[in-house]
């Protein structure tokens, strides 16, 4: 779901330019970032549970054909049917198809990267089907009228007086005050009768249980549950990289995700749903869909990608992402931001359309250093760097650029020479050992001086040192 | 025409440059998979506490999960403890039941309390399969007699668990309802804690979409489930 209509540039411009969207994301990212701190501090164990989780994800991603099997003759036995899906708009396609034949009027919906990846939204919409949005942020953004800006606060680019404000305009019963106990008691009232009045719910799924053929969903808000169990249909999207072989399994990678994602040590509602209602149950669906996506997953699996299969939605990355922190989750463009999301989306959208996001990163190595299953990300971005390089997607002027700085590179005569003319010429614009403008370097003055360099370059330097000659510091 | 279940099959079979699964390689598929869990104690957290149930009791009542923990020596004195928790927080002594044979049986009204039918925002009383010590979880296991609808609707959840029915950590939870026969229900809820958000500005605050808070009631001595 690549954003149309504007470059990646000028969305990070108009995102750091937005005093209001900083304060947002700090507040959030920067209470996710002390409480899983707190939450790993207090697991001991977490390196060790690291390792497994990686194990687990590698080795289910290497017999994926076997769990994918073995998940859908499970999930049939169960009474579910499996539907496959090659792409977004075939997976879309089948949800819209189950609405249609069952004559859904309203729809109700547990947040699923994954649904927004595939585009349902916008079919459910095209398709005249109400769309009720249950997770509070989602709601929030539905509401808005946007696109989440993070896998786990879809909102974190809205401050509590923007919720507020947005309240106060859509819900029936207007929060009371702009206390944040009263705007989650506003959407409370707004969506109950909504959760009881739906004909289908849809879910997304954190895990699937290959030996049950049952669909892990994690939730703090208990929405999932509140989603799947009224309507007559429950439809799970699910990406195929979501299987693990037992529920034990499952486990092992809760204690990993929950932590990094919000710092608790465990969800609210963990729920394993397995078919549709059975006879004599007090409640539940009569139809159980789960609908598997591949989407570019089997792409990646071919061109070296696997590693980022292992990833399980956590939002880490993004949290500790020092360019995520400055421009938030819709300067990306793709439903997927952060660290994650530059690798993943170029495998989804195509590279040709995403080029920038590998770029949008400082290599720091602080998401994979967060990352619950070890994904290398900041490898496989390098990654796509090459790859863009070599497909000769990178603009003239950036080509130009470093074909002119290799030349350069590769003749020290000439690097010094040109290095010695440049500390010369920038010395000319200092002033109190900093240059305010300077020609052509205009896109970094005009946020910030840049230091004025040294008399000498650093070999001239390192030259006089061996000489005994003092340096520029005069020592 | 291929479809696509079969697409999609072929890609990951070519990426991977493997053959169709023979049964050989699939009880090796198997064994691997058993074979990772092999070291899971130095991969999950080890417990507080000594005794699992006192470990139960302190994370259900601790920050993390932030329920309130009762305990009492059979599940006669339910109505009485249920009775207790609601005139402490100043809640109406009227309760949605579990229709559950245990609890229905129970002698509610000489404790003061009134049965009702389904009341939406209300109080619900249950009673739970098994309790983790590790995260405080109780769980609960969709029946004839347990609508999943009941644990989510409600603003008070009270919650029986058997003590005799808490275990160590999550994966004891999973062995166990392999040994009760019901391995995969159509719903298994592990519920820990009331409904919360930390949606808007990443705040907690409680009672988003269900219950408002939590109280756990451990029962001592032989409760049939």
């Amino acid at each position: 779901m690549q954003a149309a209509g504007s470059s990646f540039k000028s969305r990070a411009g108009a995102a750091l330019a937005d005093a209001t969207l900083k304060s947002a994301i700090d507040r959030t990212a920067g209470n996710a970032e002390t409480k899983r701190a707190a939450a790993v501090g207090e697991f001991p164990q977490f390196d060790e549970a690291r390792k497994l989780g990686r194990r687990i994800k590698d080795h289910v991603i290497v017999h994926l054909e076997h769990y994918l099997i073995e998940f859908e003759r499970n999930a049939l036995r169960s009474g579910a049917k499996v539907h496959w899906a090659r792409t977004s708009e075939e997976a879309s396609r089948i949800v819209v198809e189950i609405c249609r034949s069952a004559g859904a009027k309203r729809v109700t919906r547990s947040k699923s990267m994954l649904g927004e990846e595939i585009g349902l939204p916008h079919a459910l919409e095209a398709a005249g089907i109400e769309r009720v949005e249950t997770d509070l942020a989602e709601h929030i953004v539905q509401l808005a009228g946007e696109t989440p800006s993070h896998i786990v606060w879809p909102a974190m680019h809205k401050t509590r007086e923007q919720v507020a404000s947005l309240f106060n305009e859509k819900h029936a019963s207007p929060p009371a005050s702009e206390s944040i106990p009263d705007l989650v008691h506003s959407a409370r009232q707004d969506l109950r009768q909504k959760f009881l009045t739906a004909d289908v719910g849809i879910s997304g799924a954190n895990f699937l249980i290959a030996d049950t053929g049952a669909v892990c969903t994690v939730t703090n808000e208990g929405n999932a549950e509140l989603t799947t169990t009224p309507p007559r249909i429950h439809i799970v999207t699910a990406g195929i990289e979501k299987l693990v072989p037992s529920i034990d399994h499952a486990f092992a990678l809760l204690r990993l995700l929950v932590r990094s994602a919000t710092g608790g040590d465990f969800t609210q509602y963990t729920t394993f749903h397995c078919g549709p209602k059975r006879p004599g149950d007090a409640d539940g669906p009569e139809e159980f869909h789960i609908v598997l996506v591949d989407n570019g997953r089997t792409r990646m699996l071919a061109e070296g990608l696997a590693a980022m299969l292992r990833c399980i939605r956590c939002g880490a990355c993004m949290n500790h992402c020092v360019v995520y922190r400055q421009i938030g989750g819709h300067a990306y463009g793709a439903t997927y931001p952060g660290p994650m999301g530059s690798v993943l989306t170029p495998a989804i959208d195509g590279l040709a359309n995403s080029r920038d996001l590998p770029n949008a990163c400082t290599l720091n190595g602080k998401c994979a250093e967060v990352c619950p299953v070890e994904i290398p990300l900041p490898t496989l971005l390098r990654g796509w760097r090459d790859r863009s390089w070599k497909e000769g997607l990178e603009p003239l002027t950036v080509r130009t650029g470093i074909g002119i700085w290799a030349y350069f590179a590769r003749h020290p005569f000439f690097y010094r020479l040109a290095t010695a003319v440049a500390v010369h010429w920038m010395r000319l614009f200092r002033k109190g050992g900093w240059i305010a403008w300077m020609p052509l370097a205009g896109g970094w003055t005009q946020h910030r001086d840049f230091p004025a360099p040294q008399r000498a370059t650093f070999i001239a330097a390192y030259k006089a040192m061996r000489k005994g000659a003092p340096n520029d510091n005069g020592t | 025409m291929t479809t696509a279940r079969e697409q999609i099959l072929q890609a990951v079979r070519d990426a991977s440059g493997r053959g169709e699964h023979t049964a050989d390689s699939v009880e090796q598929i198997l064994r691997e998979s058993e074979m990772l869990l092999d070291g899971i104690d130095i991969c999950r957290p080890a417990l507080r506490l000594i005794d699992i149930v006192d470990s139960f009791m302190a994370r259900v009542s601790g920050p993390k999960v932030g329920a309130s923990i009762d305990r009492i020596a059979s599940l006669s004195q339910l109505p009485t403890a249920v009775a207790r928790y609601l005139a402490a927080n100043a809640k109406p002594a009227a309760i949605t039941l579990q229709p559950t044979s245990p609890l229905l049986g129970l002698d509610w009204v000489a404790a003061g309390v009134t049965p009702v039918r389904d009341r939406d925002d209300g109080v619900v009383v249950g009673l739970a399969r098994w309790g983790i010590a590790e995260t405080g979880s109780i769980v609960v296991h969709s029946a004839p007699d347990m609508p999943i609808l009941h644990n989510f609707l409600c603003s008070t959840h009270i919650v029986a668990v058997p003590t005799q029915r808490i275990l160590r950590h999550l994966e004891d939870y999973a062995e166990a309802a392999r040994i009760a026969g019901d391995p995969a229900p159509r719903n298994a809820c592990l519920i820990t804690g009331a409904s919360g958000t930390t949606d808007i500005e990443g705040s907690l605050v409680k009672g988003a979409h269900g219950p408002r808070e939590l109280c756990v009631i451990l029962v001592d001595g032989v409760v049939q489930v």
